[in-house]
């Protein structure tokens, strides 16, 4: 088992136990999913906007090699860089690199998963240069040096309490647990850093390849100052985040909006194109957007799970599936939490080491249900089920029972004696009072669950026995 | 500034053209209605919109008596300079409701952090959401985000039935390819990242008021 997996566990059976976290999270997705059904009834077909997105997504996806480099022409005729970037690394340094060379030393930055994904923070840090989260969910989980829990709420996992404990401790002077007082403490707070940072840092919800601009969705309006006050902006993409026209948003933006928070629309949806334009009161003087692979094009290529690369990163799936709401977003120890990330994770950082998020799921489908681009998710989990079996050697004992097992369900004689066997072994441990023990068979099993009593005659013996007279 | 070196752009390319060599499989699509009901009475559903999304609506029979609705406005406000989009219409109510207030002028540079309101036109009014679509041109891109209350000035003529209608204008009149940043904004700044909690006034305006002249 890889450690990863092995903390999985650790982490999930100590979550899914603690009660107050359960009841802070369902809280939480039970607020949204109120929002969320009455957001959906909002349209006239939700079915309809579904299929649509999944259409405009697929024909990006498809055609991505023409639709980033009608981008990136379009950026650059604005007057703004596009760099390729490779890997994480690749980004990092050319992020690095350029605030050095300009002389930054704060740079503020509004929510990116993709900058959780390069793990861009601390590698700003060792350059001696200081990224301050901006949004209040990630500034909060930045205070308490934790990751994200969920894409869209990063800090859905406290509470007020927890909050107002962590302002006192690393602000000082807040005496209070009123959201609305607190949200003013880090409102002025975070004031003093938007005018004095040098560097703005956003991610990007879609790249709009006919305008060449950058489509950045928040409500908060801290994504607008990180791309308004500071004197550089730096947008970083995953190159799956294409559409072909700008005329698609008006599909997207009400739909990421319901799928992520219920919300009609979201409160600011800005598009950025370059740097401020010489007639322009405004905005930053350069502009730069790096465009990450980091796997995706590996993705990209299995065209069995090419469809992943759809997301939006709503974060839908995420509330609706029933072991993100019990083990909670940091149990899965990865970027992505929830179903999408579980799909996705073993892509992007080794289907070795990350596979066994493939059985963290009910395969219930839920997810599937939810998302609004239509991303099959629950049969991709099967599908890296699959994979994984495929890809490394199983344990020596796995093969053999399984060999064991196939030799035995081809032919009806071999299965009633193997059946009784079995049943004999388990009649046997239990009335030597095995049961829980290292000896027991159904010891595993019986762990976590109440084991049944073994019948006393198989199902072959008794449908003999009452159809005897047939 | 010297064109940005790009290492991998070549190979990322190449790797996305070999991996679409294969292509995906496509459902056909499937036969289904409008998405969105169409939107008739524009201005009853925006005005019922704004109720939703928490935006202050302000009808006045024209241009020039918006002048006193903005007076009315700024007059609860504390003291302090008042940002405002320089336009030659702005320039000539701002005369009727200044009232001793200093004015900042976009002409001037963006808007200072102690600047009490901003006052901007609009590209477009979305009645689909109850919208206000501005761009780099309407004072700028600080004018609907730095100060605590963001009054917008717009005319029934600016009134579009939906985000698509609202899109499709800004681009057909060239102003998506002459600004540099656009904003399609609905209600005010607004956070839920505490227990869920809504709270008005995250990071940008608390308050965001449409003066919607009717001629």
């Amino acid at each position: 088992m890889s450690s990863a997996a092995q903390e999985f566990l650790r982490s999930a059976a100590l979550k899914s136990a603690d009660l107050t976290h359960r009841q802070i999270i369902r809280r939480g997705i039970d607020q949204y999913s109120a929002a969320n059904d009455k957001g959906r009834s909002r349209f006239a077909d939700w079915e309809a906007a579904r299929q649509r997105c999944h259409e405009i997504k697929w024909e990006a996806l498809n055609n991505l090699d023409r639709y980033l480099l009608e981008f990136e022409n379009r950026v650059k005729e604005r007057g703004g860089h596009v760099f390729w970037a490779e890997d994480s690394a690749e980004a990092c340094r050319y992020i690095t690199e350029l605030a050095v060379s300009r002389g930054v030393r704060k740079m503020v930055k509004s929510k990116s998963m993709v900058a959780e994904e390069i793990h861009l923070s601390p590698a700003l840090e060792k350059a001696g240069i200081q990224a301050i989260e901006t949004d209040l969910g990630e500034y909060i989980v930045q205070l308490r040096n934790e990751p994200p829990y969920h894409i869209v709420t990063p800090a859905m996992h406290l509470t007020r309490k927890d909050i107002a404990d962590l302002f006192k401790e690393k602000l000082g002077d807040v005496d209070t647990d009123d959201p609305v007082e607190l949200v003013a403490v880090a409102r002025r707070a975070l004031r003093r850093d938007f005018f004095s940072a040098e560097m703005g840092i956003s991610g990007a919800n879609f790249l709009v390849a006919d305008a060449g601009m950058i489509a950045l969705t928040t409500n908060e309006g801290n994504g607008r100052l990180c791309t308004s006050v500071p004197r550089i902006h730096v947008a970083l993409a995953g190159i799956e985040k294409v559409i072909p026209r700008l005329q698609d948003l008006a599909l997207f933006w009400p739909v990421l909006a319901t799928a992520g928070t219920g919300q009609p629309i979201t409160c600011y949806n800005t598009l950025i194109g370059g740097p401020r334009k010489p007639n322009e009161v405004d905005g930053p003087e350069e502009f730069h957007v790096v465009l990450l692979d980091n796997g995706r094009t590996e993705l990209l290529a299995d065209v069995e799970q090419r469809d992943v690369l759809h997301c939006i990163r709503c974060g839908a799936c995420l509330n609706v599936c029933p072991v993100f709401r019990t083990v909670g977003g940091h149990t899965y120890g990865t970027t992505y939490p929830g179903p999408i990330g579980s799909v996705l994770t073993p892509h992007l950082r080794g289907i070795d080491e990350f596979h066994h998020l493939s059985y963290a799921s009910s395969l219930c489908g839920a997810c599937t249900d939810a998302c609004p681009v239509k991303i099959d998710l629950h049969h991709h989990l099967l599908e890296n089920r699959r994979n994984a079996v495929n890809h490394s050697a199983r344990p020596w004992a796995e093969r053999m029972g399984f060999k064991i097992w196939q030799w035995t369900m081809q032919s009806a004689s071999r299965f009633r004696i193997l059946g009784g066997l079995a049943r004999m072994t388990l009649r046997i441990t239990h009335s030597l009072g095995l049961d829980g023990t290292a000896l027991d068979p159904m010891g595993p099993w019986s762990k976590n669950h109440a084991a049944p009593r073994v019948p006393e005659k198989s199902f072959r013996a008794l449908w003999g026995k009452n159809n005897a007279g047939n | 500034m010297p064109e940005t070196e790009n290492p991998s752009r070549e190979k990322i390319l190449a790797r996305i053209r070999t991996a679409l060599r294969e292509p995906a499989p496509h459902h056909e699509p499937v036969k289904a209605g409008p998405i969105f009901a169409p939107v008739t009475d524009l201005l009853d559903r925006f005005q019922k919109e704004c109720g939703i999304n928490i935006t202050e609506f302000v009808a006045v029979p024209n241009l020039h008596v918006s002048a006193s609705a903005i007076k009315e406005i700024l007059a609860a406000l504390p003291p302090g300079e008042i940002f405002v989009q320089d336009s030659p219409d702005l320039r000539e109510l701002a005369a009727e409701w200044q009232d001793g207030r200093t004015i900042q002028w976009s002409s001037e540079g963006g808007p200072k952090e102690s600047a009490q309101a901003t006052i901007s036109a609009c590209e477009a009014l979305v009645a689909q959401t109850g919208s206000v679509l501005v761009s780099a041109a309407c004072g700028g891109r600080g004018a609907s985000v730095v100060a605590p209350v963001h009054i917008v000035v717009a005319t029934i003529n600016q009134l579009l039935p939906d985000i698509d209608a609202a899109l499709a204008r800004v681009q057909e009149r060239g102003t998506v390819a002459q600004n540099s940043f656009l904003c399609l904004i609905t209600g005010s700044s607004r956070t839920a990242d505490i227990e869920k909690i809504l709270v008005m006034g995250a990071h940008g305006p608390r308050r965001l008021i449409v003066v919607l002249a009717m001629s």
